[in-house]
């Protein structure tokens, strides 16, 4: 096909439909602004590259094309901090690869006629329905805007607690004694907390953002997550006040979103990680030299441990605990030492599957741990 | 009645089942033509020269949509998605079988003998509220489809069978021509055991389609209908050239030592001229006339069009006169092909309906 370039354009904003009907079904700004995102990033190709480069495009590039523009979009993603689902986006990206093959080459050519000579360009009709897509988007974006929670920028130290009642972006500072989230839709980005029982207490509260924090000096936990769901990345956690501070635990919210933690380092807590009755993925986290255990899934909580590091943990590295069912792999574990009280369940084991809990494993390393890989009081372990 | 095509061969049908698909009724549409049969004139000429396989692609059929195009049926019919893959990559090419089944499925569907009247027409005269075709009329809305006007037989060979023509083969065989007849002749003659002698003028161009794929489609045609007329012309020159596709399936046959290249057809015991057809509208006694008695302007071999395909002077809001197949090149450079034929057509329907 030899796309005009207002045949590239017309094209691509119609075909875009399907994807971004799902988009207002699915009723979350993330799929409003992908669609825009990938509409903005094709027409600015079309405008500045394909039109140019492509005198006739040949079916079989839209592959090439596709995986392109697919790498350009989660680059974008990344670098707009895009908070969208990845297997979702994907899916929603390649919803809109797939329609707009099947409107390229089978619905455009039947409602149209004329649609190969014209170069792809859609007439009257087609024109009016780009611009409505156009419309539905931009109007999608003003309104994601619109309703974007503001954002304040700490600036030095502050004294705190600090208690957010409402929706807001927090970003920078140091927060001395603790920050309290208590609504939805907060985000605390490059925030430092210093000193206070719980670093940072959420409680009942959804869609929270904990980017890039650091908790430092506290003398309970480190964040502490109650009925929450939360998504919690590149923190830092160390220098605790005390022998019983835990790093991360986020309880009690079975019923609530999956949370999320990824990409943190805890040092020196008497736990890394810990969950009660949650839902939630831990991946690609850091801990070291606990005194308890590395990384709990406790008490009926469900989800995967997945590519984290577990060093010189005393007793337990990771452990799926309590009726939990854990999908466990791809882990790191090494120098996890024997509690000296003699609980054989406590005896340098790397990972643990304990009472009644379910534990599926499959490639982790496991170094210098005496416990090795273990189940105890009824807990099932499958490799 | 409303419509009249003029001609009845592959333009004559895709302009009627065009019509037809925009609701146009049998009866407000007149087909004049000497072949019942569109499809006659053309399945003769492939089976002359033994065709197996079309040059054009998926899209190149008597349909008015492009979709579902030949490819998707194959691969439907033979449950392989093998025909969609070549489709994509531009290697498929239907066989002239699926092609000439397909035209009689269209030729059926549209109900062409509904309107079909077996008269040639030799006169279209401008009247009030349209066109007169041999006194028949006024028709508001007129195509005239008159195909290409004869083959083009070389002087200097009287006694040459034209490719076009039914013929078989002696066991030496000069061919004359450079295009895609005459490339299928050396093979059909290598195939049939013959000798072959090339005989031609210059060496072949290789080119997948007729002209470049940009000028099938508004990006190519916008900036050769805004050409000067000496430059347009100097342009359906240079893509009149002969040629035929690239590949190896067209190579490895004449790598055969039966075959060489000569510039006289001497020793041959038989000539075959792959010579194409007469070019120019002059050629055409319907055209000719109707270029003289209106005097209608002309560059070189062709007939001045507007880029819809209609002749400027005859047509307005009322009525219309369009010429495809060859004759309408100045719109479409390759006005000689199906995608030729449906893009006459479907400015053609835009003028009929725009003014039901």
């Amino acid at each position: 096909m030899s796309y005009t370039l207002i045949g590239r354009i017309q094209s691509r904003v119609v075909s875009a439909l399907p994807a971004l009907i799902v988009a207002l079904a699915l009723q979350r700004w993330w799929a409003i602004e992908l669609v825009a995102l990938m509409l903005a990033l094709g027409l600015l190709l079309d405008v500045a590259v394909y039109d140019r480069v492509l005198g006739y495009q040949p079916g079989w590039l839209a592959v090439p094309l596709g995986a392109f523009e697919l790498a350009l979009v989660y680059g974008a993603m990344r670098w707009l901090d895009l908070m969208a689902p990845l297997r979702m986006s994907f899916a929603l990206f390649g919803l809109a690869w797939v329609s707009a093959q099947l409107f390229g080459h089978a619905l455009f050519p039947r409602l149209r006629l004329e649609y190969g000579e014209a170069g792809g360009e859609l007439g009257r009709v087609g024109a009016l329905t780009a611009a409505a897509i156009a419309v539905v988007v931009l109007g999608g974006l003003g309104a994601a805007y619109a309703v974007l929670p503001p954002t304040v920028h700490l600036h030095g130290t502050i004294q705190g607690p600090i208690v957010i009642r409402h929706a807001q972006t927090l970003v920078g500072g140091v927060v001395k004694g603790g920050i309290l989230v208590r609504a939805d839709h907060v985000t605390l980005k490059n925030v430092t907390v210093v000193g206070g029982e719980n670093g940072i207490d959420v409680e009942n509260s959804q869609h929270v953002m904990l980017d890039g924090v650091r908790v430092l000096g506290v003398s309970m936990d480190g964040i502490h997550v109650r009925r929450s769901s939360v998504m919690i990345d590149d923190c830092k956690i160390a220098s605790p006040k005390g022998p019983w501070v835990q790093g991360i635990d986020i309880s009690f919210s079975m019923d609530k979103q999956m949370s999320m933690v990824n990409g943190c380092t805890i040092v020196g807590t008497r736990e890394g990680i810990v969950t009660h009755m949650t839902m939630v993925d831990v991946t690609h986290n850091h801990i070291g030299a606990t005194t308890l255990r590395g990384i709990t899934m406790g008490e009926m909580s469900m989800g995967t441990i997945r590519h984290n590091d577990v060093l010189g943990a005393l007793g337990v590295g990771i452990i799926c605990l309590d009726h939990s069912e854990c999908d466990i792999d791809h882990n790191t574990v090494a120098g996890t030492r024997t509690d000296p009280t003699g609980d054989a369940s406590r005896a340098g084991v790397a990972i643990e599957a304990h009472y009644f809990a379910k534990a599926k494993v499959s490639k982790n390393t496991v170094l210098a741990s005496p416990g090795g890989v273990a189940a105890f009081d009824q807990a099932t372990l499958t490799r | 009645m409303r419509c009249a095509i003029a001609g009845s061969g592959l333009a004559a049908l895709a302009t009627y089942a065009t019509l037809r698909h925009a609701g146009v009724a049998p009866e407000e549409i007149a087909v004049f033509g000497t072949h019942e049969d569109p499809l006659d004139l053309w399945r003769t000429r492939a089976s002359s020269i033994r065709q197996r396989r079309m040059r054009s692609e998926s899209d190149g059929h008597l349909a008015p949509a492009s979709f579902p195009g030949l490819a998707v049926r194959e691969a439907l019919r033979r449950g392989s998605a093998t025909p969609l893959l070549r489709s994509v990559s531009n290697r498929y090419h239907p066989s002239v079988e699926d092609f000439l089944a397909h035209g009689d499925e269209v030729r059926v569907r549209s109900g062409w003998e509904r309107s079909f009247v077996q008269r040639r027409i030799t006169r279209v005269r401008a009247v009030g509220g349209g066109f007169e075709l041999d006194g028949e009329g006024p028709f508001r809305h007129v195509l005239l489809a008159t195909g290409h006007p004869g083959l083009a037989k070389p002087d200097e060979h009287p006694n040459a069978v034209h490719a076009y023509e039914p013929h078989e083969y002696a066991s030496k065989v000069a061919i004359v021509g450079a295009g895609m007849a005459a490339a299928t002749e050396w093979l059909n003659a290598l195939d049939a055991g013959a000798e072959v002698i090339s005989v031609r003028r210059r060496e072949p161009v290789r080119r997948p389609l007729n002209v470049p794929r940009p000028l099938f489609s508004k990006r190519g045609l916008a900036t050769f209908h805004s050409a000067a007329a000496e430059r347009r012309a100097a342009t359906l020159r240079e893509l009149s050239t002969p040629s035929y596709p690239p590949g190896r399936a067209w190579d490895e046959p004449l790598r055969d030592e039966r075959f060489r290249v000569q510039s006289t057809t001497s020793g041959a015991e038989q000539v075959i001229v792959a010579t194409g057809f007469k070019q120019g509208f002059w050629h055409d006694p319907l055209l000719a006339d109707l270029v003289a008695e209106h005097d209608l302007p002309a560059q070189g071999r062709w007939i001045v069009l507007d880029p819809d395909s209609t002749v400027p002077s005859l047509t307005d809001d009322s009525r219309t006169l369009s010429i495809a197949g060859v004759a309408g090149q100045w719109a479409f450079p390759a006005a000689d092909t199906i995608a030729g034929a449906k893009y006459a057509a479907r400015a053609f329907r835009r003028r009929v309906c725009r003014t039901r």
